[in-house]
């Protein structure tokens, strides 16, 4: 389950279409059809700069029909953990780039009569696939999206071929009452959420305050808002090493750079597949996937999000 | 209360309200469904009840039972036809329990999840007889009201064993001909579900 194969992928096109956001097209480097892909599907790009490799892992916007091409949109994050920046300094058209097969961990449901979607700057990426899948079918959509107001008109390019009365824009600088967004939906709504953790924790609280049942709830995360946090070091019991977590990596980062290969999947916090028993120590829990009786109990946690409270844990790896 | 004999059987909870909702909606096969039960209106939540009389004399209607908003029905599809129009204007954060045999609760949630709830969304409560509706794999008939383990069908008058595969897409339990290979070859009949 960790040998996900790989993907060649050649550089389309890589342009600008904000100061900090970049649209890049990404098509099959040998002309052999990529894999199809369903809304809300992300791609993780192994990329390498200055010797550091970095894996992260972006939604695919849209797919072509033909499936020559994944188009991303990538937004450059101050401080960069180095994907962000290599994209936007580094990559070229004609550069090929290794991918892992794309992934799923967020599609929409098939069976909701009203998709309502909430978006936040970068976070918007996802609903562009959304949007295309959706207007083929008979379900009602509406979407929110803010952004700050230099990138208003960016994001109202992005969205036009969509418009439609239900594709709603709003600037940050105007106060919105995200409750009044969530009320008085009919009983088939499903709600969705994408975009920075604070943003997400307010919409799906007020969704929580105002009764929403958790299965009509459906969120995702960017993985750059889980990275980093304070060095630490992590003790491998089974492996008998110890590896030093830096300030700017994940903990499974860390631990895939010491030669050992924990099963891990969405590196998101959300799939399950990397969860690791704790031996010693306590976690800083980051991640979507246990519930907040296991995080309590801190008996075991998703590596790939999550760090140590204090400076030191040990692990059952 | 039903004591499951295979992995597929539904499960039912004793009526509970859910701790937060925006409304609740009580809909019961009987008008005494809630006898001996105490309904908490400390929750600032609406609250109705809605329950089937039976009795083509009784009064319908909206009425207030013990501070309870009650609605009464004739009959369980007076009940459905009325409950589609309202589930059909609700919103988000109603939570609907449903009180009675297993072929009204089964009934209750077809619709339910017609207009797009979801089981976090409704509460089964089994009350009642054991009966059950059974469906001829054969014929499509549903036979009703079955308390014996083989049913004859109302449709093409098979002799049917009453399985414990329960569909809650049709919400019966499957019938097939028990004499397929010898006609008339039928085991004993016992009341089983009563």
């Amino acid at each position: 389950m960790n040998e996900a194969r790989t993907l060649n992928l050649r550089v389309q096109k890589a342009e600008l279409i904000s100061p900090s956001l970049k649209h890049v097209v990404l098509e099959s480097a040998d002309r052999s059809p990529l894999p199809s892909v369903g809304a809300g599907s992300h791609i993780r790009l192994s990329l390498c700069e200055n010797n550091k490799k970095f894996r992260n892992a972006y939604s695919i916007a849209a797919a072509a029909d033909d499936r020559s091409a994944y188009e991303i949109i990538v937004r450059r994050v101050e401080p960069s953990r180095g994907g962000s920046a290599f994209i936007h300094n580094t990559i070229k058209a004609g550069q090929t780039i290794e991918a892992d097969y794309p992934g799923n961990l967020f599609p929409p449901s098939f069976t909701a009569q009203k998709h309502l979607l909430i978006s936040a700057g970068i976070g918007i990426t996802p609903f562009l696939s959304y949007l295309s899948y959706l207007r083929r079918t008979q379900a009602e959509v509406r979407l929110h999206h803010f952004c700050r107001l230099d990138e208003l008109e960016t994001f109202r390019r992005l969205l036009q071929p969509y418009s439609t009365g239900e594709v709603y824009l709003h600037p940050n600088s105007t106060k919105i009452d995200v409750a009044n967004l969530l009320q008085s939906h009919p009983l088939g709504t499903h709600l969705y959420v994408c975009g920075p953790e604070k943003f997400m924790e307010t919409v799906l609280g007020a969704a929580k305050t105002l009764h929403w049942p958790s299965s009509k709830l459906h969120s995702e995360s960017f993985g750059g808002s889980h990275a980093g946090g304070a060095p630490f070091v992590a003790v491998l019991a089974r492996s008998g090493i110890e590896v030093k977590v830096g300030e700017d990596q994940t903990l499974l980062e860390a631990i895939e750079a010491a030669g050992v290969e924990p099963p891990s999947l969405c590196r998101g916090g959300a799939c399950g597949q990397c969860l690791t028993e704790i031996i010693d120590g306590r976690p800083e829990h980051r991640d979507h996937y246990l519930s907040p009786e296991e995080h309590n109990a801190g008996r075991a946690m998703m590596i790939c999000v999550s760090r140590a409270k204090g400076n030191r844990i040990t692990l059952d790896l | 209360m039903l004591s499951p004999t295979i992995p597929s059987r539904p499960r039912y909870s004793p009526f509970a309200l859910a701790p937060a909702a925006r409304a609740h909606l009580i809909v019961a096969e009987r008008s005494d469904a809630l006898e001996n039960q105490s309904v908490p209106t400390g929750d600032h939540a609406p609250l109705e009840f809605w329950a089937v009389s039976g009795d083509c004399r009784a009064p319908v209607g909206d009425t207030i039972l013990n501070g309870v908003h009650t609605c009464h029905f004739r009959s369980a599809s007076h009940l459905l036809s009325r409950l589609s129009y309202r589930l059909a204007i609700e919103a988000i954060g109603l939570h609907l329990y449903v009180i009675g045999t297993e072929s009204f609760i089964w009934d209750v949630v077809k619709l339910a999840k017609q207009f797009g709830m979801n089981s976090d969304e409704y509460h089964l409560t089994h009350r009642g007889s054991e009966k059950r509706r059974v469906y001829c794999i054969h014929c499509k008939t549903m036979t009703d009201d079955v308390t014996t383990n083989i049913a004859i069908c109302a449709g093409c008058g098979a002799n049917l064993l009453v399985r414990d595969h329960f569909s809650k897409r049709l919400s019966a339990f499957m019938g097939v001909q028990v004499d397929a290979e010898v006609a008339g070859e039928v085991p004993a009949i016992e009341e089983v579900y009563p």
